[in-house]
């Protein structure tokens, strides 16, 4: 295809939606080619001439343009990389990328359509049947039918695509659909003062009569003029309210409980809350079914309409229009209008009547075929003519390039059936599954109520928005008289359109499912509509049951013998329209917390690491030289990541006794202990220490990370018991910082007035008092196993207070260690990392810590499980060892023996002291001993270790004590 | 899962910003035999129909209340701060109350 420019199209007409002054270009399968600003992709290829826009999915039959609003799954294309996207209503943009897919070597000639002529090979539900005998064939075929089967392919060398993002909306009331029902329903409500937002996935408000050019006259509330005219003074009236928010080109795909609604527009999710709903979302023209009734040029009377007027664009030359209600005959005359030929007007009616539409086909000089049906429509590539079989049922072969079906058309109603609480019935009189209950905050208004005259549904959309706005409606009587009169008129065809069993004409046309095929199923026992549905995939492909549900629901009643009310319908459920996978995945939200020493640390040359929610400081270049400096002389470290608990009130050592293994309410003023917390099976949940600051006053720290679960523990064992206790989450409140070494003691006590001596503060101690002028919570305690302080103190200090240590230890040759040494630090001193040394699983007996649990207490929480647990065979220890050679382990390499494992390394370090590799990790309860020989496996390579059970730095914590 | 929730001290919410804490229990006694305690571990009521539950306002107040929820339908039937809500089958609360502390 060369660059034809932007195709054939029709005169100008104030209604298009295309700017004809600037021509963008796009590259389609290579090729250049030209479209107007504010085609579609579908619009400007099928103007320069395509008529095959995709291959089906099982016998990769051609497929055209049908619905030309994004609801069939006829136009599904690559574009920019992107799958499956619906080329009828995606905008062209300059440079865009568009290829077809499921065809090769190209869909034009595509060698999958002998597919077609081999269907007895691939009968419904072949998946099951077929290619299973032999066993060994499925295995063959599979990856084959797999391949041939299927639609667009994911690019997995993408760099991810683009980027989508979330955002969250709250209305009094969401409209769902902006055509004239829902334009006037979001007039209504806005009007009497409410909040409004109003969704429609057209690229502009005015729905149906965006393409309609019938003259409508009397109605009440809306001037006299064509349906494009109307919809204009609409679109003005909303756009002109400032109470409406709209939200255009928008799907709503998920309507869930208490009026949650999933929108997608562009690359944004929105979740919108509303108070109440107006479902106004109108109805969808669907197919007859005849002889390749999936034939290029075999439309939807709307989408050749569409494609005329928004985009200027002749769907064809020569329509044969096919219709069971009047509406068809306004449609013959909307493309008599847009300058069609009509080859003829086939009414499946017997009997039709009269109509002021019917008189002006009739005196338009067009040939109506009463009582007529479709037979086939033939042609190769398109539809080129067209046999139809009059009631006495003799054939007649009409020439002509496109089909027009303008049948009764299919409420859409796939998004309001999500809502707990909707129901809707079968309308006998209507012929359509109309809303028969819905909950109090939900309303509907329009085509989607089975009503599709213009007066009805506009009147509708005013009551409905009164409704939703709390306002009386004086016109309900009126309406009441209306809707009755359209029922009186209605003249509906009591056969059904699907009665045929044909090989080729099709139900599903995602699926390629025919009417044979659903008669074939039922025939083997998948009567029920449910099943049938799960056996034939019918309504499960991409148009989600848009263009096929009513179809299939009256096929499966002519099989069955049942009434259509009887047959029932499928299960709506979201998304009611595709939605890309990383519209609903969107960006992270994760928020990352900052110490307020960050950029301290960062100008010290840290390496940052993520730990929990937090940046922490790893390394400040060498973990080892800092472990040495806390050994030998003097280190800080930014702990201010710890969780910190203020916990306050008469009862608060009762709650800390009952939440812990151990046991503070009788803990000494001042005084620090160590703490356990277990869940009530006896695991270990975290721990870190209580320091009691005064009778009814305690300051706990929990791990990193783990803090806002630990409050939620504390808050629930809390609720509803009356004790006088408030916790407090005081953790950013709190900067921390650790000072430790052999000269902690002198670097502090140059900034400090407490007695730092150890008979004054002695080891597990707690004051309060200035450091550098900065208020602190000391606190003697000693993770990495030397002489040191943990001081707490309100975080807008830290930094001056991090600089008066650097400069008071400097003669000390302090410095600066991360959570590397850190982690060296406690391992030599054996002290566990909950969740890293212990898993879901670990309880504190096993953990080697029984010296925690205080059974004497009546209660606490986790002793039941403890206590039986105590009962039973401990397996596995938790122990220290070292290394025989200079093999240094990884964290989580196997203990085994006689090449089996049978335990695990839970953390390995070279330790700076020993100059060897050291660390925790799981033995079987008779390796537990001190001096027992064990295995741990690298690669293929056992390497020799030995047990040690008491730490390997310090084990009598004399240096700790100093 | 997309209910709305009334905390008790926020008002309405979306049930997002709340952490579920599941059936509301009663907690044994430390003397428990070893099967009421699997079965308080391990075992649920999981009702079809109204079920008393713990929630916490995690993204708001951060207080624990007692909602019963119709888990057939999603349906809140009512929000209260524990242990004001009556509850014929099962006792008023387990926290701190059935331990004999």
């Amino acid at each position: 295809m060369a660059n034809k420019g932007t195709g054939e199209r029709l005169t100008r007409s104030e209604h298009e939606l295309i700017d004809r002054d600037a021509v963008i270009e796009f590259e389609f399968e290579g090729r250049r080619v030209s479209a107007y600003q504010g085609d579609t992709v579908g619009s400007a290829v099928t103007a320069v001439g395509m008529d095959i826009l995709s291959r089906s999915f099982k016998y990769h039959r051609p497929r055209g343009m049908l619905c030309a609003a994004g609801n069939c799954p006829n136009c599904l294309m690559t574009v920019d990389g992107i799958p499956n996207v619906r080329s009828c209503t995606m905008q062209v943009q300059p440079g865009m990328k568009v290829k077809r897919q499921n065809a090769w070597p190209s869909v034009d000639h595509d060698i999958g359509s002998l597919l077609d002529r081999m269907d007895r090979l691939l009968p419904v539900g072949f998946y099951y049947k077929a290619f299973h005998k032999p066993k060994f064939l499925w295995d063959i075929m599979r990856p084959i039918v797999r391949r041939i089967a299927g639609l667009g392919k994911i690019d997995i060398s993408s760099d991810g695509g683009p980027r989508y993002s979330h955002r969250n909306m709250q209305a009094d009331v969401a409209v769902i659909g902006g055509g004239p029902a829902g334009m006037a329903a979001a007039l209504e409500a806005a009007d009497a003062g409410l909040d409004v937002v109003l969704i429609d996935d057209q690229p502009a408000l005015g729905g149906h009569l965006l393409s309609d050019t019938a003259r409508y006259e009397g109605i009440e509330g809306v001037g006299d003029g064509t349906g494009q005219e109307i919809a204009d003074s609409l679109r003005g009236r909303v756009v002109a309210q400032s109470g409406i928010r709209v939200l255009s080109g928008a799907s709503a795909f998920g309507y869930y409980q208490d009026n949650l609604i999933a929108v997608r527009q562009g690359l944004e999710s929105i979740q919108l809350r509303a108070g109440r709903v107006v479902m106004a979302t109108g109805a969808f023209e669907v197919p007859f079914q005849f002889e390749n009734n999936d034939r290029p040029g075999v439309m939807l009377a709307s989408g050749a309409l569409r494609m005329a007027r928004l985009y200027r664009v002749p769907p064809g030359k020569r329509a044969l229009v096919v219709t069971d209600n009047d509406g068809g005959y306004s449609s013959a005359l909307n493309l008599i209008d847009a300058g069609l030929e009509i080859a003829a007007l086939v009414d499946l009616r017997s009997d039709a009547g009269t109509s002021d539409v019917g008189d002006a086909v009739r005196k338009a000089g067009i040939e109506v075929l009463a009582g007529y049906r479709v037979v086939s429509a033939s042609g190769k590539k398109r539809v080129s003519w067209v046999k139809v079989m009059a009631p006495d049922s003799s054939t007649r072969v009409l020439k002509c390039d496109l089909v027009c079906m303008a049948g009764v058309p299919q409420p859409a109603n796939g998004l309001l059936l999500q809502q707990p609480g909707v129901e809707v019935e079968y309308d006998e009189q209507l012929r359509e599954s109309v809303p028969a209950r819905l909950p109090g905050t939900v309303f509907t208004a329009g085509d989607i109520n089975g009503f599709h005259d213009l007066g009805i549904v506009f009147g509708q959309g005013v009551a409905a928005g009164r409704k939703a706005a709390g306002v009386a409606d004086d016109g309900s009587s009126q309406l009441s008289a209306l809707e009755g009169e359209y029922r009186n008129g209605l003249r509906l065809s009591g056969d059904s359109a699907s009665g045929g069993s044909a090989k080729k004409e099709f139900v599903c046309l995602c699926e390629d499912v025919s009417t044979k095929d659903i008669g074939v199923a039922i025939r083997e026992g998948f009567g029920d509509i449910q099943t049938l549905k799960r056996y034939t995939t019918s309504t499960m492909g991409p148009c989600q049951g848009k263009m096929c549900h009513k179809a299939f629901v009256e096929a499966t009643a002519i099989h069955t013998g049942g009434t259509i009310a009887a047959t029932g319908a499928t299960t709506a459920r979201p998304p009611a329209q595709g939605v890309p996978l990383g519209a609903l995945a969107g960006p992270g939200h994760m928020p990352l917390k900052r110490t307020p020493l960050d950029a301290v640390h960062r100008a010290a040359g840290a390496e940052m690491v993520e730990l929990g929610p937090w940046l922490r400081a790893h390394n400040y270049g060498s973990p080892q030289d800092e472990a040495l400096t806390v050994r030998e002389r003097v280190g800080i470290i930014d702990v201010s990541t710890l969780g910190k608990l203020d916990v306050r009130g008469a009862d608060a050592g009762k709650l800390l006794d009952k939440v812990y293994t151990h046991r503070f309410s009788n803990l000494k003023e001042g005084r620090i202990r160590y703490g356990l917390l277990c869940g009530e099976n006896g695991v270990i949940m975290d721990d870190g220490t209580v320091t009691r600051l005064s009778e009814d006053h305690y300051f706990v720290s929990t791990t990193t990370g783990n803090v806002d679960a630990i409050e939620d523990w504390f808050n629930w064992w809390l609720a509803g018991t009356g004790m006088d206790v408030f916790v407090t989450n005081v953790t950013s409140a709190y900067g921390a910082i650790n000072v430790a070494g052999p000269r902690a003691r002198e670097t502090l006590s140059k900034l400090t007035d407490v007695d730092l001596s150890s008979d004054a503060f002695g080891y597990m101690r707690s004051f309060s008092g200035a450091v550098a002028g900065v208020p602190c919570i000391f606190l003697r305690i000693g993770f990495v196993g030397e002489t040191g302080w943990e001081l707490h103190f309100p975080s807008e200090y830290a930094e001056h207070l991090w600089k008066a240590l650097m400069e008071a230890g400097a003669e000390y040759g302090i410095g600066p260690f991360g959570l590397e040494a850190q982690r060296i630090l406690r391992l030599e001193k054996g002290h566990i990392i909950v969740s890293q040394d212990t898993d879901a699983a670990t309880d504190p007996l096993d953990a080697g810590m029984r010296w925690a649990v205080r059974f004497d207490k009546p209660d606490f929480i986790g002793r039941a499980g403890l206590a039986a647990n105590r009962k039973r065979e401990s397996e596995e220890k938790l122990v220290g060892f070292v290394m025989r050679g200079d093999f240094v382990p990884e964290d989580g390499q196997p203990i085994v023996e006689s090449g089996v494992p049978i335990g695990r390394v839970t953390s390995s370090r070279l330790s700076p002291t020993l100059k060897k590799g050291f660390g925790l990790g799981w033995v079987p309860e008779k390796l537990a001993e001190e001096g027992a020989e064990i295995l741990i496996r690298s690669g293929d390579k056992d390497w020799p270790a030995v047990v040690a059970t008491e730490p390997i730095y310090d084990p009598k914590g004399e240096r700790l004590r100093n | 899962m997309a209910f709305l929730l009334n905390c008790p001290n926020c008002g309405q919410r979306n049930v997002y910003d709340f952490r579920f804490g599941g059936e509301v229990l009663t907690r044994p006694q430390p003397d428990v035999s070893n099967e009421d305690l699997t079965e308080y571990l391990f075992f649920r009521e999981n009702a079809d129909g109204p079920q008393r539950e713990w929630w916490n306002h995690n993204m708001g107040c951060r207080k624990w209340f007692i909602a019963v929820r119709n888990t057939h339908t999603n349906e809140v039937i009512e929000t209260a701060w524990s242990p004001e809500l009556e509850w014929p089958p099962i006792q008023a609360n387990d926290g701190g109350q059935a331990d004999g502390e």
